[in-house]
């Protein structure tokens, strides 16, 4: 390897970072990057040095708020179960649920033996405790809606715990994996974001909100002891700064960070540090508001979805880490995925346009800094759509107000989320009418009496089937389009292994320092 | 001069005073508030407005203003609305972390300035003097950020012989901070110095132009002393505004220095707080550099004051009317 060569492609890449994603777009060579993250034995007694963007000073350690400090989650709590890569529902707290017959009741069976890392045992009164938080209308939790189904929570025995329903929902343990529903101890809300005492296979040695914080591990964990001994974060705003801190060795690794093509490159080509993929992991949306003038018409929304080939964007606005989306919302990894073959067909999409009078339509598609692939996105989509003669005017926006004077206000716009939900809980929450969370307005009747049957059917075959259909009707008829979903690029140190993470996911057991 | 004195401490009230109006009216127009801002893609109805009501954000614009005044007057600047900590205590930790960095800037980049800009202006057209010059052009037409970027790359990525960033954030340690502030302060030395050479190279020129200097020339003094002892005291005079407006500058905090070195100073927090909206903060740092730019010029008036006798004289404007017409002429 010839080291001068390498520190002039740092430095051009270092400073053509501002201006790289315009670049990206016409023709810089191909991104390469390892397709796994290293995997061997970790060694004993190392600390990982965790790069984390803070969301701001007012963030809190309670798993329930949506201010939350997510990297902490994982590593301090646990939650009732979780899911796994299949976006299967698999145990963690408890070890096995059952519903009555009509999927209203559904008891959990808690390990036996765990502690908090107090020393207080954990009992099904610490799972009721948990979910009333959440539901309590002053914490204001994002998963307050997904979960007000719930009736009453009964702590039946010392480890059994029933959460009694209002409609049937044969789903439900689903919901219960949420970042949201990590288990606290009883009657700790007042604490919890100070202190994060949880069951997890870390113990929070301190923290300072938008500063720097440590975990040490817990010896005592009920699945093992984790490798490493301690993980320090700290919070880097800006993102340049992040990528400096890995490359100057002061961090291992940057969370909840997608790099940027021309950035991805400079770390992957950088001695020392590397980039992991964690595939599709950004799921990215063009929501077009189904109560807006331009877009009310079911078939306006077809034709621009017709207009356009994900292949194309993918190719171009990612150079390929993804995969494309055909505009179903459901990433391909989920069991329920609905595998269609869209058409494309900007032909089709301009004799649509001719049919109901818009053969010049012209509107301005919303972009900004606020994700470094939106702006590429949105110029892929625009190209792609002039073809059917579409024209879109692209308009950057500050980042800083983004989600609250674009989304959900303008026609057309760059969305995205990560991908992660279970089934049950994407359609209905991002798709059902009315849901808080629905960035296109899209309202469909059919859809919404879909979901409920699929939530009220026992049998699991028809009950994908359902959801299936569902997946169908919003590619045929829905708002919110589903361009890509994109692998996120993370940049980490060469001597990290087993790093691990798909959804909300992330193994803090296996993941460690390679050995010396 | 007690008099002047006393005016300027009274229009820098009134400056004061606007400063936080203005800013609390600029915040005020900024799209999204405190509650939008922090929930982002979870700022759902239901959740804003209870976050709104949390921190009291439903009041009229003008009661809270009001209330605001009242406080700031008997020394209250309130609590963040974002981190629920002390506005002072926050901007004070803050303030001494941008003084850690903007000190030995001041101190050092002031002292080479002046000294590289008499040094350039008495060997006027020489190759000392354009080298000097360019260097000075140059960094000087090079962005902050750019410098601090081929500092990080030059000094912590190739050669890791200082950090890139400040880990530690609000909290950081002294210990932690002092190896962390040089590239920082070396990126605002060479930001300010260019100015600062400029002028006093001027300056420097004109002084050794003047009829006193011819003089002590003829009176056959060495060409050094005529420089060091008699030209250079007296030209720092007009250089004087310069360098205060460079002080003021550092001691605000510069923003994008503080974010490309993740440095927990006055600028990180500025930026930091306008992002999420956090206005009483926003308040007290208006306040604060409003306070900076006023005594830093009160300060370089007065240096002037005591340095030039000239400008203390009764004739003082029958002086100043002359040698500006000079200066046309």
């Amino acid at each position: 390897m010839n080291p001068s060569l390498d520190r002039r492609r740092l430095l051009t890449g270092i400073l053509g970072g501002a201006t790289a994603l315009g670049l990206a777009a016409c023709g810089a060579p191909a991104l390469t990057l390892p397709e796994q993250a290293a995997s061997g034995t970790a060694r004993r007694g190392a600390t990982l040095r965790i790069a984390r963007p803070a969301a701001s000073a007012a963030e809190t350690l309670d798993p329930a708020s949506s201010l939350s400090a997510y990297e902490y989650l994982g590593a301090l709590y646990n939650r009732v179960v979780k899911l796994d890569r299949d976006g299967e529902t698999v145990p963690d707290l408890a070890t096995d649920w059952s519903s009555n017959v009509d999927a209203t009741s559904w008891d959990f069976q808690l390990r036996s033996g765990i502690r908090f890392h107090d020393g207080r045992p954990l009992t099904s009164r610490d799972v009721r405790y948990t979910f009333r938080h959440i539901l309590d209308p002053d914490v204001a939790s994002p998963q307050a809606g997904a979960l007000d189904l719930i009736d009453d929570i009964v702590a039946v025995d010392e480890t059994t715990v029933r959460f009694v329903l209002s409609t049937p929902n044969a789903e439900f343990p689903s919901l219960l994996t949420a970042y949201q529903c990590y288990v606290i101890p009883e009657d700790s809300a007042a604490e919890i974001g100070r202190t994060g005492i949880g069951t997890g296979p870390f113990i929070l040695e301190h923290y300072t909100p938008a500063g720097a914080g440590a975990v040490r591990v817990n010896e005592d964990y009920f699945d093992g002891r984790a490798a490493l001994d301690r993980i320090e974060f700290s919070s880097i705003q800006d993102t340049s700064a992040r990528v400096n801190a890995l490359l100057a060795r002061q961090v291992d690794l940057l969370s909840q960070t997608n790099l940027d093509n021309p950035t991805a490159r400079v770390v992957a080509n950088s001695a020392g540090t590397t980039v992991a993929r964690v595939a599709n992991a950004q799921w990215y949306t063009i929501p077009m508001l189904a109560t807006s003038e331009e877009f009310a018409d079911p078939q306006m929304r077809q034709a621009m979805k017709l207009a356009y080939d994900p292949n194309a964007i993918l190719s171009t606005a990612l150079q390929g880490t993804g995969t494309p989306g055909w505009d179903n919302p459901v990433p391909p990894e989920l069991k329920a995925w609905l595998d269609t073959d869209r058409e494309y067909d900007p032909e089709k999409a301009r004799g649509i346009l001719r049919s109901i009078g818009r053969e010049d339509f012209s509107t301005r598609i919303y972009t900004s800094a606020y994700e470094p692939n939106f702006t590429a996105i949105a110029t892929a989509y625009a190209s792609q759509v002039r073809e059917a003669g579409i024209d879109l005017r692209i308009t950057n926006v500050a980042a800083d107000s983004y989600y609250t004077q674009v989304w959900m206000s303008e026609p057309l716009m760059v969305s995205y989320w990560f991908t992660g939900r279970p089934v049950d809980q994407l359609l209905n929450q991002i798709f059902r009418s009315g849901s808080s969370y629905n960035e296109s307005a899209w309202s469909n009747e059919q859809f919404d009496q879909l979901l409920d049957a699929a939530r009220a059917d026992t049998n699991e075959t028809t009950r994908r089937q359902k959801y299936q259909d569902a997946q169908r009707l919003i590619i045929d008829d829905g708002a919110d389009m589903t361009p890509v979903f994109g692998d996120r690029l993370v940049g980490l140190s060469e001597n990290v292994v087993n790093y691990d993470e798909y959804g909300f996911e992330m193994d803090y057991l296996s993941l460690g320092l390679k050995e010396a | 001069m007690l008099r002047l004195i006393g005016t300027r401490l009274a229009t820098s009230v009134i400056t004061l005073f606007l400063a936080a109006f203005f800013v609390f009216f600029a915040v005020q127009a900024l799209p999204g508030d405190v509650a939008e801002q922090l929930l982002g893609q979870n700022a759902t109805e239901e959740a804003v407005a209870t976050m709104r009501e949390q921190l009291g954000l439903d009041a009229n614009v003008w009661v809270r203003f009001a209330e605001w005044l009242g406080g700031a007057v008997t020394g209250d600047f309130g609590t963040s609305l974002v981190s629920g900590e002390s506005v002072s205590g926050t901007l004070w930790t803050a303030f001494s972390h941008t003084l850690l960095i903007a000190v030995p800037a001041i101190v050092v980049g002031i002292g080479l300035s002046l000294v590289l800009g008499v040094w350039a202006g008495s060997r006027r057209g020489t190759s000392t003097d354009s080298g000097i010059s360019i260097i000075a052009l140059v960094a000087m037409s090079i962005p902050e950020f750019v410098v601090a970027t081929v500092l990080i790359l030059l000094l912590a990525i190739i050669a890791p012989i200082f950090p890139a960033v400040v880990l530690g954030g609000p909290g950081a340690s002294l210990s932690e901070l002092l190896p962390a502030i040089v590239l920082p302060a070396i990126t605002l030395v060479i930001a300010m110095a260019a100015y600062i050479i400029r002028a006093m190279r001027s300056s420097t020129i004109d002084g050794l132009a003047t009829e006193y200097a011819t003089t002590a020339e003829l009176k056959g003094l060495t060409r050094r002393r005529v420089l060091w002892r008699h030209v250079a005291p007296s030209a720092i005079l007009p250089v004087l505004p310069v360098i205060s407006i460079n002080v003021a500058w550092l001691l605000g905090g510069v923003v994008v220095v503080e974010s490309v070195f993740n440095y927990p100073g006055l600028g990180k927090l500025m930026i930091d707080s306008v992002s999420t909206r956090d206005l009483p903060i926003l308040q007290a740092i208006a306040v604060l550099s409003a306070l900076v730019y006023v005594s830093v010029n009160l300060i370089a008036d007065l240096l002037a004051l005591a340095a030039d006798p000239r400008q203390r004289t009764l004739h003082s404007s029958q002086r100043r009317s002359r040698s500006s017409k000079e200066a046309t002429a």
